[in-house]
């Protein structure tokens, strides 16, 4: 005692042993947890909550022993020992001698500072030092001993409970156990212990049962009588360690003295009266919190966890708290769907704000295993329940307006259904369609189409990539839904498809750099690849690069070649040999004519003043062609005739046709004011030519003159009479439409500030009629596919014809069998 | 052409800067034409493959030959494609449209 001084009946030791949660008496837990768990599986004890309290004592030395979860069943002797060695560390080993008849003193003497051990230990002891002297002394009566040992234990516990100073030093009261103990007496200790108890919490009943206060107050009576009880009994379980180590821990069937108070106070707790009454208290607070309300957190932690401790938690609490959980969400989840005023956007930041406030208070006052179940309430209710709801709220709005954050959130609730992912995917990809199809059918747009699709992939691709994790399914939809989108509509996709990437290689288009043109084409080529129609996509790309190539307007080899590559890896050689034909044809054109020129100029039967250059192209390869004859000046006619010599003298077994439609030249002009150059087609030059004549010319002269047939003379004269930048020729009377009897005069006094002039031919309504050429083109080539595919009986008859023309023959066994004739 | 060759007379004066009305006013400077080329064939399918003889025989398609596959005339002037006429003389050196001899009289270059 003389070094203890007492504060509030706790004893304040000088040890430095200080430790300020009752789960500092951790071993004794643990032996006390070993035991529950033998008892019952799968109870939780956690340690009673500690607030203003703070106990020390000298018994709670173990200090790394505080997360004890982790080594349950490790307590030795050697622990108890040193624990016994330091809680008396300035006391003399001769105190306990008068009440033993042996004494047994530890071989740990001179451990520490003084820390000598008292002789407690009767079991292993490396050194075990006897007194034999002392025989005589031990007469002292042990019932008459233990009387007294339990008088001053009494006192101690009534001093306890009364948060009274003890008057016994705590030293003295673990001895007075102990030797009670040794003498066989445990159970009456334990007894009487357990009646101190129980009379003690029959003192506590009224409050318990207190009508007249308010439910917060009832809380705060409930808290306070909770955590008193537990100091006290920690206090108490620490003198009656002894007890409880040799005697109640080991006993089967007696409970050990903490678990044996926590029945007895759970007894009282448990009445349906007052366990209901803290309940709606709890219940209360929380909803009023889940309002806005704030509540007192630390006082709702404690109570849990005394609902924890007394095995009240799982199936009284979380039972009730979860009904009303699910019920509130469910009204205010069904609430804001109808509320047209709530958006997607809020509602979902509502679910994100509602988690973090249910797991905010996971952390703060809920027992860890609600964290599943509550989780999975809430997000049920607002979620889970209401899928498609969500969807048809906005999602498409969403989309619309690239909102990935939201669209993340999306993507992390739904992701906790089964079928949430799965209808996303199928709301996704509504939306890829309808927008696919606001494109695509409308006759509208059909200029932007494919810039417009281009851009939607994009566009929902960085959405996937943004909130979807780049989920791979979501691709597999933005494929489905375009290759969809863009077969709703027969052929035309295909023909812009084919124009778009037309435009891009067309020189005069400076838009891109190569790498950039590259990647624009690898987007295009994405497109393709969604077309059914390949074959229109071919014959209006094979139109459009014969332009290219024979006007020399492609922008840049490089990248048709980088194209026709790209087409050649989608569909194979087979699709792309013929346009590298083309391809080969400028070439080998371009070897020919340095080798004609050559030729020319060594028999000199031609004057060199016109630079004749010729692409000769192979048929089949190129685009059909109508040939249209015209009269040519002679001279012009002449130079033909000498190519198509060298030529066919060249390659034998060829003809030449030639294609003046495709042809064009650079005509010299002197107007009044300048020398000029216009760069024009054939048909405009061998017109303009006429002019060297005469300044003055009618329809019908021209028409003879020329040959060339009606609609295209027409046309070519409205070219070089209409465009107001470029006219060359003045039309009388002044009309669009070209007659027999107008009359074309030379335009002498024309301007213009270029020296090198084109003359556009006039587009007339060019590809509508070309246009509806190359599609049908395509469809004859289909048909016999086509129809073998959709009919059998045209198959069959597309069988009889391949039989006839002797390409198979029916086997001579089996008639079902066709043989190929090689 | 007899309107063109009138038309074409004066050109043939010597140019006159363009600045005198009687002065030639245009001059071809350049001219691109383009010429389609095909075998000179009297008929566009051979006989024996039944492709046209501007594609490559189903043979060569298949072996990626395209480019050697070529036309043949014989002295009947019947054309087919030379790999198919190579097959059809081992067992037949008759022409198969007009049973004459074959002879090669030209091959397509």
């Amino acid at each position: 005692m003389s070094h203890s001084s007492t504060t509030n009946g706790v004893t304040t030791a000088s040890s430095s042993n200080i430790q300020d949660t009752p789960s500092s008496s951790a071993d004794t837990q643990r032996v006390q947890r070993r035991k529950r768990r033998r008892r019952r599986e799968s109870s939780v004890t956690t340690p009673p909550p500690s607030k203003q309290q703070k106990i020390n004592f000298p018994l709670s030395s173990n200090n790394h022993h505080q997360h004890n979860n982790h080594h349950k069943t490790s307590i030795t002797t050697e622990e108890v020992h040193d624990m016994d060695s330091r809680a008396s560390p300035n006391r003399s080993v001769s105190a306990p001698v008068e009440s033993n008849h042996k004494i047994s003193l530890h071989g740990h003497a001179t451990r520490g500072g003084g820390g000598v051990a008292n002789g407690m230990k009767k079991s292993g002891t490396p050194k075990k030092i006897v007194i034999k002297n002392l025989k005589a002394r031990a007469d002292v009566q042990p019932m008459e001993y233990c009387k007294e040992a339990w008088s001053k234990l009494k006192k101690a516990i009534e001093a306890i409970h009364s948060s009274q100073p003890i008057c016994y030093s705590l030293e003295e009261l673990y001895l007075a156990v102990e030797n009670s103990c040794s003498h066989g007496l445990a159970p009456e200790l334990y007894g009487n212990l357990k009646t101190e108890c129980q009379e003690h919490m029959s003192v506590h009943l009224p409050e318990f049962n207190q009508d007249n206060v308010d439910e917060g107050s009832y809380m705060i009576i409930i808290d306070r009588v909770w955590v008193s009880f537990c100091r006290q009994m920690i206090m108490i379980r620490s003198i009656f360690l002894y007890l409880d180590r040799t005697f109640a821990v080991p006993h089967q069937t007696l409970p050990a003295i903490w678990e044996m108070a926590l029945e007895q106070f759970g007894d009282v707790v448990s009445q349906p009266k007052i366990r209901d009454r803290i309940l709606r208290g709890i219940l209360a607070a929380i909803h009023r919190e889940r309002c806005g309300e704030s509540a007192d957190r630390t006082l709702l932690k404690s109570l849990l966890r005394m609902f924890v401790d007394l095995q009240l938690y799982q199936g009284v609490f979380e039972l009730e708290f979860l009904k009303e959980t699910e019920k509130l969400y469910y009204n205010e989840s069904l609430r804001m769907m109808r509320d047209s005023e709530f958006t997607l956007p809020d509602y979902l930041s509502h679910i994100d704000k509602r988690l973090s406030q249910e797991n905010d208070r996971l952390i703060q006052y809920l027992h860890k295993t609600t964290k599943k179940p509550l989780i999975l309430c809430v997000e049920k209710q607002l979620v889970g329940e209401h899928l498609q709801e969500i969807l048809d709220k906005g999602f498409e709005s969403l989309l619309e307006a690239n909102r990935y954050h939201e669209l993340i959130l999306l993507y992390q609730f739904f992701g906790r259904f089964k079928d949430g992912i799965p209808l996303l995917h199928i709301a996704f990809g509504g939306y890829i369609k309808k927008s696919g199809i606001a494109i695509v059918s409308d006759q509208e747009r059909d200029k932007q189409m494919v810039q417009e699709l281009l851009e939607l992939k994009d566009k929902v691709e960085k959405i996937i990539q943004e909130s979807f994790q780049n989920e791979n399914k979501f691709h597999q939809v933005v494929r489905d839904s375009f290759e969809n989108v863009i077969n709703r509509r027969q052929n035309k996709p295909a023909e812009l498809v084919a124009k778009y990437v037309d435009t891009q290689l067309r020189s005069g288009n400076k838009e891109w750099s190569d790498e950039e043109l590259d990647r624009l084409l690898d987007r295009v080529m994405v497109l393709f690849r969604y077309i059914h129609g390949k074959d229109v996509f071919e014959a209006f790309y094979k139109k459009d690069l014969a332009k290219r190539l024979l006007l020399g307007k492609s922008a840049s080899f490089d990248a048709e070649k980088s194209m026709l590559l790209k087409l050649k890896q989608e569909c194979g050689p087979n699709f792309t040999s013929k346009l590298e034909g083309m391809f080969k044809d400028i070439e080998l054109s371009r070897e020919m004519m340095s080798s004609f020129k050559q030729h020319i100029s060594t028999t000199k039967r031609v004057s060199g003043s016109i630079d004749l250059s010729v692409n000769v192209l192979t048929m089949g390869y190129w685009p059909t062609y109508t040939p249209m004859e015209v009269l040519l000046p002679p001279e012009m006619g002449f130079y033909l005739d000498v190519f198509k010599d060298f030529y066919v003298r060249k390659h034998s077994g060829r003809k030449l046709q030639w294609q003046h439609s495709l042809a064009n030249c650079v005509l010299r002009v002197s107007f009044d004011q300048a020398d000029k150059e216009l760069q024009v087609s054939l048909f405009q030059g061998l017109v303009l030519l006429l002019y060297n004549d005469t300044d003055q010319l009618t329809y019908s002269y021209i028409s003879q003159a020329t040959g060339i047939i009606e609609e295209e003379l027409k046309r070519t004269l409205q070219s070089l009479a209409l465009n107001k930048v470029s006219r060359i020729l003045l039309k009388q009377p002044k009309s669009f439409e070209v007659n027999d009897t107008d009359v074309f005069t030379f335009n002498r006094s024309f301007k213009h500030k270029l020296f090198r002039i084109k003359i556009n031919q006039i587009q007339m309504k060019e590809t509508q009629s070309e246009n509806i050429a190359t599609s049908e083109r395509v469809f004859q080539d289909r048909q016999y596919q086509v129809k073998a595919l959709v009919h059998a009986s045209d198959l069959k008859k597309r069988i009889e014809s391949l039989i006839e023309r002797d390409y198979i023959r029916r086997n001579e066994e089996n008639t079902g069998i066709y043989e190929y004739i090689a | 052409m007899a309107d063109g060759q009138s038309l074409e007379e004066p050109p043939k004066v010597k140019k006159a800067k363009g600045k005198t009305p009687t002065g030639p006013l245009f001059t071809l400077k350049k001219w691109n034409a383009v010429a389609m080329w095909s075998w000179d064939v009297e008929c566009d399918t051979c006989a024996i493959c039944r492709v046209q003889v501007m594609d490559a025989c189903l043979r060569c398609q298949s072996d990626k030959k395209q480019e050697e596959c070529i036309v043949v005339w014989g002295e009947c002037n019947h054309s087919f494609h030379n790999c198919c006429m190579q097959l059809w003389i081992k067992q037949n050196n008759r022409c198969p449209l007009c049973q004459q001899e074959w002879t090669v009289q030209r091959f397509g270059s």
